[in-house]
């Protein structure tokens, strides 16, 4: 379990806070979305869970542990992380970038070339034909399979997604979003998947979190959030999609 | 045309092969030690982000210093000539490229990357080495081409200061005036520099990651052989001048010292610097070594003091001013018994009896010019001397003992005057390009360009007397070299100077070969 109470983030000593007073729980095997528009501090809370970002105030525990007291490397090497774009290593292989953590934890290397092999096999790729690609060979969708497959390599219990499916095709997205959906059934992850659209956000949570200004403003399930605003800026967010989708309807 | 290329050429293979063997052992060592310190300042630089602008200022110090100048502070440092101060001044030269595009390179990649590297859990020093070095490798290699090829750039001058190398050939062309030596040396330096860029170019594309569509057979096959090519390069360097063939005494048994003969970089040097060793070879049982062609008095003198030659041809003006610091004096007899006292005291080298010349500067005109306007002297000029145009070396114009001095004792200054280089300037007057030159009294253009040197009635220049001088040390191990050069004392004067001279500048044949016919006419060699 994942808990942040009272977290904050101020990059000039307290006068302005990219996040702040955010207080979360993210429990075993769910997958909280955090949801909001560029800007609102919703990547910056994930980089703190794995301590890519210091926080200025607050507590964050991983399995009763402050996140604080652990070393930031051992930290993220436990925490699995997609990141925004693309963040392969363009100089190593489809292999190479999915052996990287297993690599650095010390595992054998036939152990560690096997599990890289599964790995690619479980995001959908071919291995006997993509493993010695290096990412540069490789489609957007593709890529973005290797950084899931990377994330996934030392078996972490948590998941960091940082809109991992920003920079791909409405069709390859929808796939990827219904193959992370199926992985889940199966692996039963813990992920904290950031995203801007509200369809994903719809499709991949548990819960969702909305983030407005660096604060949080609401966070429920999925049928909390819709039914249920806690704030007209949460009412506003949805209700927009909501309209368009209507008028799509209509015209059917 | 061609057909005397090709003679010239193959007359000089051997050389030309070992020259370019001495280059490539030059540069590759030197290219290689800045790389291995190049590639860690580099990384010290990135890691302690306040010393990357004291490092690269510092190492933009070295690539200022002018080579001659670092050639001569290395002699005087070190004690040494030859392969080790050549190797230490390119090292320096190479340093900046190759630590400033280390730099540029590690702090290149971009931040996403970073990012990626931190957040997988990478530890810095991690990140620098599985993430940074790698993807900076293309940039650190560009570096390295670059500090390669101006290493084989500035390796020519390594000649100077006795190393060898290609710079060799260019040297004796620059001081001989010889174009086709000048071009032996000038177009292999150039080829050099290609295959030497070419080779690391080939070496970065070895290590670069094979794309699968480029994955066929050819690059698996050539990889190895491009990731060796520097290596082989360097390797067939070392060889070559390692494998030099060494001076060996014609006695069985023990291996003698070879005397060692410096010479400076024009064309009488190169001639005494032969006469000197011919004698010692001819009628002593010593081996000879010669280091001819050294950078200047500068670095002849130091390497003479630090007993890196044990003898070259001096100048009684030149050891007494440019080396003692002296003046006042004008005597020949008087200047020589300084210099050979101080130099006894001071340098324990020893003054041999000089050769006869006296190759001073000498303000000359056109034969013609002289007999119409009856100039004899210097003097002669003061009226007209606003009407000519003189055509004078840099250096002459700079020196105390060259113009600036010549306008206070004579108290006139030329109407206009143009630089022009020493080998130059002789044609120039003879094609009245100029009116007045300062010629060197013994050069052989002033009898075959029908040119008048006017005496120098006031005294103002030095004489500039030239004798051997040896180090008493080898002089006292070795008593038969006094005995050996004691013919040449008095036997050249300024006329045989002028025409051995010119044998070798305008009738471009080698100063050996000049040297050996001199010596046979007076029987003095078989």
């Amino acid at each position: 379990m994942i808990v942040l109470s009272d977290v904050s983030k101020s990059y000039d000593g307290g006068k302005t806070f990219a996040v702040q007073g955010v207080s979360l729980q993210v429990a075993e095997g769910e997958t909280l979305v955090l949801l909001g528009s560029s800007g609102c501090g919703k990547t910056t809370t994930l980089k703190m869970i794995n301590r890519l970002i210091e926080p200025t105030g607050g507590t964050i525990e991983i399995d009763g542990t402050n996140v604080l007291d652990r070393d930031p490397i051992e930290l993220r090497r436990s925490i699995g992380y997609v990141f925004q774009g693309i963040g392969l290593f363009p100089h190593m292989t489809v292999r190479q970038n999915v052996e990287i953590v297993p690599r650095l934890l010390g595992w054998p290397v036939e152990r560690r070339r096997r599990r890289a092999w599964e790995l690619v096999e479980l995001v959908g790729l071919d291995p006997d034909f993509f493993a010695d690609h290096y990412p540069d060979e490789l489609s957007g969708g593709q890529q973005q399979r290797v950084g899931v497959a990377r994330a996934l390599a030392a078996d972490p219990a948590y998941l960091l997604m940082d809109e991992p499916f920003g920079a791909v095709d409405a069709i390859t997205r929808d796939t990827l979003q219904q193959e992370l959906l199926s992985l889940k059934s199966r692996l039963g992850k813990t992920i904290v998947f950031v995203t801007h659209d509200i369809f994903e956000a719809l499709t991949l949570a548990n819960r969702i979190a909305v983030l407005h200004d660096g604060r949080l403003e609401q966070v429920g399930t999925k049928k909390e959030v819709l039914t249920r605003p806690a704030s007209p800026f949460v009412q506003d967010l949805f209700s927009k999609p909501a309209e368009q989708l209507s008028a799509f309807k209509n015209v059917l | 045309m061609l057909a005397e290329w090709e003679n010239f050429v193959a007359a000089r293979l051997g050389e030309l092969w070992l020259r370019t063997g001495e280059h490539l052992f030059l540069t590759g060592v030197a290219t290689g030690i800045a790389v291995l310190l190049g590639i860690p300042l580099g990384i010290l630089g990135f890691r302690v982000r306040w010393l990357r602008s004291p490092l690269t200022a510092a190492l933009g110090v070295f690539q200022a210093i002018p080579s001659l100048a670092m050639l001569a502070i290395l002699l005087s440092l070190l004690g040494k000539i030859g392969a080790l101060p050549a190797i230490i001044a390119l090292t320096l030269y190479a340093l900046l490229p190759i630590v400033r595009n280390t730099l540029t390179g590690l702090v290149g990649v971009s931040s996403e990357t970073i990012e990626a590297a931190r957040g997988v859990g990478m530890t810095t020093s991690q990140r620098l080495r599985l993430v940074r070095i790698p993807l900076a490798l293309p940039v650190i290699v560009a570096g390295i081409r670059t500090a390669a090829v101006i290493s084989v750039g500035i390796a020519t001058l390594s000649a100077f200061i006795g190393a060898g190398g290609l710079g060799q050939f260019i040297n004796r062309g620059l001081g001989m005036n010889n174009t086709r030596l000048i071009l032996l040396g000038a177009v292999p330096a150039a080829a050099l520099a290609l295959l030497v860029d070419f080779t690391i170019w080939a070496a970065e594309w070895g290590l670069r990651p094979v794309r699968q569509k480029q994955r066929g057979m050819l690059k698996a096959r050539l990889r190895p052989v491009a990731l060796a090519a520097p290596a082989l390069l360097v390797a067939f360097g070392i060889v070559t001048s390692l494998t030099k063939p060494m001076p060996f005494s014609d006695q069985p048994g023990a291996v003698a010292e070879p005397i060692r003969i410096g010479s400076k970089e024009f064309t009488e040097q190169f001639i005494l610097g032969e006469l000197m060793a011919q004698l010692i070879e001819g009628r002593t049982d010593l081996p000879v070594e010669r280091r001819f062609g050294l950078g200047g008095t500068m670095i002849c003198h130091g390497a003479l003091a630090k007993g890196e030659i044990d003898l070259y041809a001096e100048y009684t003006g030149t050891g007494y001013q440019a080396i003692l610091h002296r003046s006042g004096l004008f005597d020949p007899n008087e200047i020589l018994r300084v210099v050979r006292k101080e130099y006894r005291e001071r340098f324990q080298a020893e003054w041999l009896g000089p050769f006869g010349f006296n190759n001073t500067y000498a303000i000359t005109v056109r034969q013609a010019d002289a007999e119409t306007n009856k100039w004899r002297t210097i003097s002669d000029l003061a009226g007209v001397a606003a009407d000519l145009t003189a055509g004078f070396t840099s250096e002459f114009q700079e020196r105390a003992d060259g113009y600036p001095g010549l306008r206070k004792t004579y108290g006139f200054r030329f109407g206009e005057t143009r630089d022009l280089s020493p080998s130059l300037m002789y044609e120039a007057l003879a094609r009245k390009q100029v009116d007045v030159i300062c010629a060197f009294a013994t050069d052989g253009r002033i009898a075959a360009y029908n040119l008048d040197p006017l005496s120098d009635d006031r005294h103002f220049f030095p004489p500039y007397h030239a004798a051997p001088v040896v180090r008493m040390k080898v002089l006292r191990a070795h008593p038969e070299i006094r005995t050996a050069l004691a013919p040449l004392g008095g036997l050249l004067d300024d006329a045989t100077m002028q025409r051995l001279n010119y044998e070798v500048d305008e009738k471009k044949r080698a100063p050996a070969e000049v040297a050996r016919e001199f010596l046979a006419a007076h029987h003095l060699i078989d």
